[in-house]
C-alpha cells in the first residue's frame, strides 16, 4: 500500500490552515534570510527540539 | 591476574552491547510515505516494505518486510504526516530465497541463504512516552503495585509475572543478596522490553480446579472411553 505524498512548499505551508502560527512566523522570517543559513539553523533547531523531546518523554533507556 | 580469554570475551560483550544500543536506538521523524516496493526501488530485487521518514538528519528510508506488520498492525497505527518512532527490536534467523529473473520476469536462477530478519516497532511518539512511564513504574521497587495497575491496567500481567518471579526466588534462592540480584535482573529485563515497545507479557491466572494434581492423576472411571 503506497500512500499519496503531498509535497510541502513554503507557499502551501503558509496557505494551509492547519499549519501552526509558530511555523508560519518562523517560515516568513526564514524566507527573508540567506537560504543556506536558514536551513542550517533549522537543522540545528530540529536537533535541539528532538533532544528535548527525548529527554522530557524519557524515550531513551536509562 | 586476568585471563586474556576473559578480557577478550568481556571486550566482545561490550562491543555487542554497543552495537545493540546503536541499532535499537529509537529513530524519530515525520512519516512521509510507506508501502510495498522492490528492495531499494531496484526492479531486479525482491518485494519488500519501505518506510520513509523525515528526521533531524534529513530523509531516511528503512527497508524490511516486518515494517508492514509493525506499521499497520501496531497499537497506534500512525498516518502520513505524524511524528513517529521506529525501533528495531530483534533479529530473527530466516532462510531467504533469491531469484534472478529474465527480461520477461521468468525465474532463471534461484539461491537460498540464511539471514536475519529484523523485527520492528513503528508507533506514534506518544506510545513510546507511555511505555517509558510504564517501564519506570516497574523498575521502581517502592511503587505501589495497585496504584501502578490502576494507572496502567495493561501492566497487570507484567506485575503477575514479577510476583511469580518473587515467589520462585523466595522458594529457591536462600541468600537474600542473590535473591535481590535475581529479581533486579528480572525487573530490568522486563522493563527494558516494555521501554523498547515490545509486546507486554500476557499472563493469566491458572484455573486451579482444572489443573489441580487431583484432577490430573485421577484414574479412569468406568464410563471413560478407553481410547
Amino acid at each position: 500500500m503506497s500512500t499519496l505524498v503531498t509535497v510541502l512548499t513554503a507557499e502551501t505551508a503558509l496557505a494551509d490552515a492547519s499549519t501552526s502560527r509558530w511555523l508560519k512566523n518562523a517560515l516568513r522570517e526564514a524566507l527573508e534570510r540567506d537560504p543556506a543559513d536558514a536551513l542550517n539553523d533549522a537543522l540545528a533547531l530540529a536537533g535541539i527540539l528532538e533532544d528535548r523531546l527525548r529527554s522530557l518523554l524519557e524515550l531513551d533507556e536509562p | 591476574m586476568v585471563d586474556p580469554d576473559d578480557r577478550r570475551s568481556a571486550a566482545s560483550s561490550a562491543r555487542e552491547a554497543n552495537r545493540r544500543r546503536r541499532t535499537e536506538k529509537l529513530l524519530i521523524g515525520r512519516l512521509k510515505d510507506h508501502g510495498i516496493a522492490n528492495y531499494q526501488f531496484r526492479t531486479k530485487q525482491d518485494p519488500s516494505y519501505y518506510v520513509k521518514l523525515l528526521t533531524r538528519n534529513g530523509e531516511r528510508t528503512l527497508w524490511g518486510k516486518d515494517l508492514q506488520r509493525a506499521l499497520l498492525q501496531g497499537e497506534t497505527r500512525p498516518q502520513v504526516g505524524e511524528l513517529i518512532g521506529v525501533r528495531r527490536t530483534a533479529r530473527e534467523a530466516v532462510t531467504i530465497t533469491s531469484r534472478q529473473r529474465d527480461a520477461e520476469g521468468r525465474v532463471i536462477a534461484q539461491e537460498e541463504r540464511h539471514a536475519h530478519r529484523a523485527r520492528w516497532v513503528v508507533e506514534k511518539v506518544s506510545f513510546f512516552a507511555k511505555r517509558a512511564q510504564m517501564a519506570r513504574r516497574l523498575r521502581d521497587e517502592q511503587a505501589d503495585v495497585r496504584e501502578s495497575v490502576r494507572a496502567h491496567p495493561e501492566l497487570k500481567s507484567t506485575f503477575l509475572t514479577v510476583r511469580a518471579a518473587e515467589d520462585y526466588a523466595a522458594k529457591t534462592i536462600a541468600n537474600p543478596e542473590d535473591r535481590e540480584r535475581f529479581l533486579q535482573l528480572i525487573r530490568g529485563a522486563i522493563a527494558s522490553s516494555i521501554h523498547k515497545g515490545e509486546p507486554l507479557p500476557s499472563t493469566s491466572l491458572r484455573n486451579r480446579t482444572a489443573d489441580s494434581p487431583a484432577v490430573k492423576s485421577r484414574g479412569p472411571k468406568r464410563e471413560d472411553p478407553t481410547r
